[in-house]
């Protein structure tokens, strides 16, 4: 009992004690935020990984693709029966995007990904339709690449000052070659930029075939580097759909065609109005990325009927997914296919995280510790200062246990407020971290998060009662076992000795 | 004959200092009767606190033995030497040794706070405390009880320390130099104080001091030199 009563009043009279549990609420309390930042990032970046992979992914190691993807369906379907819930043909390759940035009169050159999809199956397989911005092309995945006439009409009145012809207003259309493909028959590099100025309107001849694509969000945006920072519109358009862009593609090495003759490849740039665009709020895709139709894509590089991959998106529900995989990897020989799981593919990143969170937990559980160090020094501080009032307990009948009692649980009362303090300021720090971003980015005029990297308008957080609860006993723990040396010392001070010091 | 209540058998104790031991008692022998006020007088350094320590099983004689009731208590383990100093004794020391962070109350308390667990405590708590108020009423502070130590006087934290030492019912009282600390007003007060426990409670009481004027209101006086009681006991 008595115990309690002198560890209490130490608490409340030895004001050097409060640095400890200063000590521990402050290192509980970062790694609190930390890991619940860490763990709303992870979190984050799996959901939406996991939502843009598919569930298994089977990649023809060629460039080209795998040849008649109908059959490769039908038999991923067969092999996996019920277990699937859709497939979806994908043709993945790079090219070379070229846009007129109409603000500056200049015109833009770069790389891109470009994924040649079914956007039906596309949306059914992995996240597509929710990433697109136009709500009329969220539900309806399909007509994502009809070239709407209204669309057409703003690209003829914005890039050539002239009605569009009625007979373009019909998308996709059939057979032919794309037009704007300088160069191609003799494969010499495509000259400067086709387009007309806006200042000299010239009408593209009448055949012109025109393909949509759905641009990726950071390609068709610049974010302003101070946006964060003064409130205003943060994201400036640079693309917009009814715009044109030109894709230039390296023809497949497969000969499809008479005009291709065998392991050739030809630059094969192609012309494309944007009907939408897309932002999955991953920025290395968002950035990187430009959404085709299929058989466009078929037809641009000459590969009729091929896939490089299949998205394979499994009925809700548990599922042995390495054992699927062993399943189809036994139809798909290793030498041609890449047969993987999402997290396989992406076990890089996540593995990384995983291992980043880990060390940081190391590092600030020495935070901790150091406040376990300041406990151990501040209590054999207080056992000397209180040797004689350690005495006086021993004369009055109190057992060695009992006076190494009242050490260890003073140690772990500092280390229970310590860490109760600490969750507080933690959980407040977390739930407020966006609020208190923005007061010190205004403060001292730095970004801290940048929302350009991230794609995430708030920093993500994630408040994990399990982990919260293992920083606390750890917390704990290490302030009890801090402790146990003075009261050790404490315990084994002979009375008569203890009443002599003055 | 009745036997003695507490009584010491050729106590040795020596400390060591920088490796050469210091005799201080050497061959004790101390017999008190239940119910006595027994005075212990000698010069500094002569072994009565040490003496004392030893009666209260606070420290391990390095030879002989001590009996309390007819039971050897020198050699017993720690668990029932703080039982001892809890159930049958009641220290008081020269500098009063209150716990400077409680209360006066609690400090008259904490023998019974050691005593009880937790539950124990709760459950008996309005007993405990009234029997701790009852203590301080007698030595005249209960108007000081909520107050701290150090905002009372010399004389008045050494009746604070009677009453600790009373409030677990004790049968032997161990002053060291109670009056040691303090005027002479104030010195009689105590005096007085533990004169009266003795008389009307029977408190055998055994009370140290190098105050020969103080030593002639104990029943008996008994001097130390060189470690032994030196004569027959001293009319009082």
């Amino acid at each position: 009992m008595y115990k309690l009563v002198l560890c209490w009043r130490y608490l409340l009279t030895r004001y050097l004690a409060l640095a400890c549990v200063v000590s521990v609420m402050l290192g509980v309390a970062t790694l609190i935020v930390v890991n619940a930042v860490m763990g709303g990032f992870a979190n984050k970046l799996m959901t939406r990984i996991r939502g843009l992979q598919s569930d298994i992914i089977i990649e023809h190691r060629n460039y080209d693709g795998m040849e008649n993807f109908a059959r490769k369906v039908e038999l991923v379907k067969q092999v996996l029966g019920d277990e699937v819930a859709a497939v979806s043909p994908v043709i993945e390759t790079f090219a070379l995007l070229r846009f007129k940035l109409q603000r500056y009169y200049d015109v833009i050159q770069r790389p891109v990904r470009v994924i040649g999809i079914d956007p039906t199956l596309k949306s059914e397989a992995g996240v597509f339709k929710s990433a697109l911005q136009n709500p009329a092309h969220r539900d309806r995945p399909e007509s994502v690449f009809e070239v709407s006439p209204e669309l057409l009409r703003k690209h003829w009145q914005n890039y050539y000052n002239t009605p569009a012809p009625g007979g373009l207003a019909a998308a996709p259309m059939p057979q032919g070659m794309p037009i704007g493909v300088p160069g191609s028959s003799d494969g010499s590099a495509p000259p400067a930029p086709d387009l007309p100025p806006p200042d000299a309107p010239t009408p593209p001849p009448e055949e012109a075939r025109v393909f949509a694509a759905v641009v990726g969000w950071g390609i068709a945006t610049f974010r302003s580097p101070k946006a964060h920072l003064v409130d205003e519109e943060k994201d400036v358009s640079v693309l917009a759909p009814g715009d044109e862009i030109t894709l230039m593609f390296v023809s497949s090495g497969v000969g499809s065609g008479d005009d291709y003759s065998v392991g050739v490849t030809r630059p094969m740039p192609a012309k494309f109005i944007v009907t939408d665009l897309f932002r999955c709020e991953m920025s290395e895709i968002d950035s990187n990325i430009i959404f085709i139709d299929i058989q466009d894509m078929q037809r641009l590089r000459g590969i009729p009927g091929r896939a490089t991959s299949l998205q394979i998106r499994l009925t809700d529900g548990p599922h042995d997914t390495a054992a699927l995989v062993e399943r189809l990897r036994a139809h798909f020989p290793e030498g041609l296919y890449l047969v993987n799981t999402w997290m396989e593919r992406q076990g890089m990143i996540l593995s990384a995280i995983a291992i980043e969170r880990a060390i940081l937990n190391v590092l600030l559980f020495l935070i901790i510790a150091v406040a376990g160090f300041g406990i151990l020094a501040i209590f054999s501080m207080i056992v000397i200062e209180k040797t004689r009032d350690i005495g006086i307990l021993k004369s009055l009948g109190a057992s060695s246990r009992g006076v190494m009692g009242i050490f260890l649980s003073y140690g772990l009362l500092l280390g229970l407020v310590g860490a109760g303090l600490g969750t507080a300021l933690g959980v407040t720090i977390t739930v407020y971290i966006n609020e208190l971003e923005w007061l010190i980015a205004r403060t001292t005029g730095q970004e801290i998060f940048r929302r350009d990297i991230y794609y995430f308008d708030k920093i993500p957080t994630e408040i994990d009662a399990l982990s919260i609860a293992a920083v606390n006993i750890g917390a704990v723990l290490i302030a009890v076992g801090s402790s146990v040396v003075p009261a050790l010392r404490a315990a084994l001070l002979q009375p008569v000795q203890a009443l002599r010091s003055e | 004959m009745v036997a003695p209540l507490l009584a010491a058998h050729d106590l040795v104790k020596s400390y060591r200092k920088h490796r050469i031991a210091i005799p201080v008692l050497r061959g004790l022998d101390l017999t008190v009767e239940a119910g006595s006020f027994v005075a212990v007088i000698g010069a500094s350094g002569s072994g009565k606190s040490t003496l004392l320590h030893l009666l209260g099983v606070l420290d391990r004689p390095d030879g002989g033995q001590v009996f309390l009731d007819g039971e050897r208590i020198d050699d017993q383990p720690a668990q029932r030497r703080d039982h001892l100093r809890n159930h049958w004794f009641g220290f008081i020391f020269q500098f009063y040794h209150l716990l400077p962070e409680l209360s006066l109350l609690h400090n008259v308390a904490m023998p019974l706070m050691i005593r009880h667990s937790l539950l124990g405590w709760v459950r008996g708590r309005r007993q405990h405390l009234r029997a701790a108020e009852a203590l301080i009423e007698r030595v005249g502070l209960a108007h000081r009880k909520h107050h701290r130590p150090r905002e009372l006087s010399g004389g008045e934290m050494q009746r604070a320390a009677i009453a600790r030492a009373l409030v677990a019912r004790p049968r032997i009282l161990l002053a060291d130099e109670p009056t040691g600390n303090l005027d002479a007003a104030a010195g009689a007060e105590v005096m007085r104080l533990l004169s009266d426990l003795n008389r009307q409670d029977g408190v055998t009481t055994i009370m140290v001091t190098h105050n020969l004027e103080i030593a002639a209101r104990a029943d008996r006086v008994v001097k130390m030199a060189e470690g032994r009681l030196e004569s027959s006991p001293l009319a009082a």
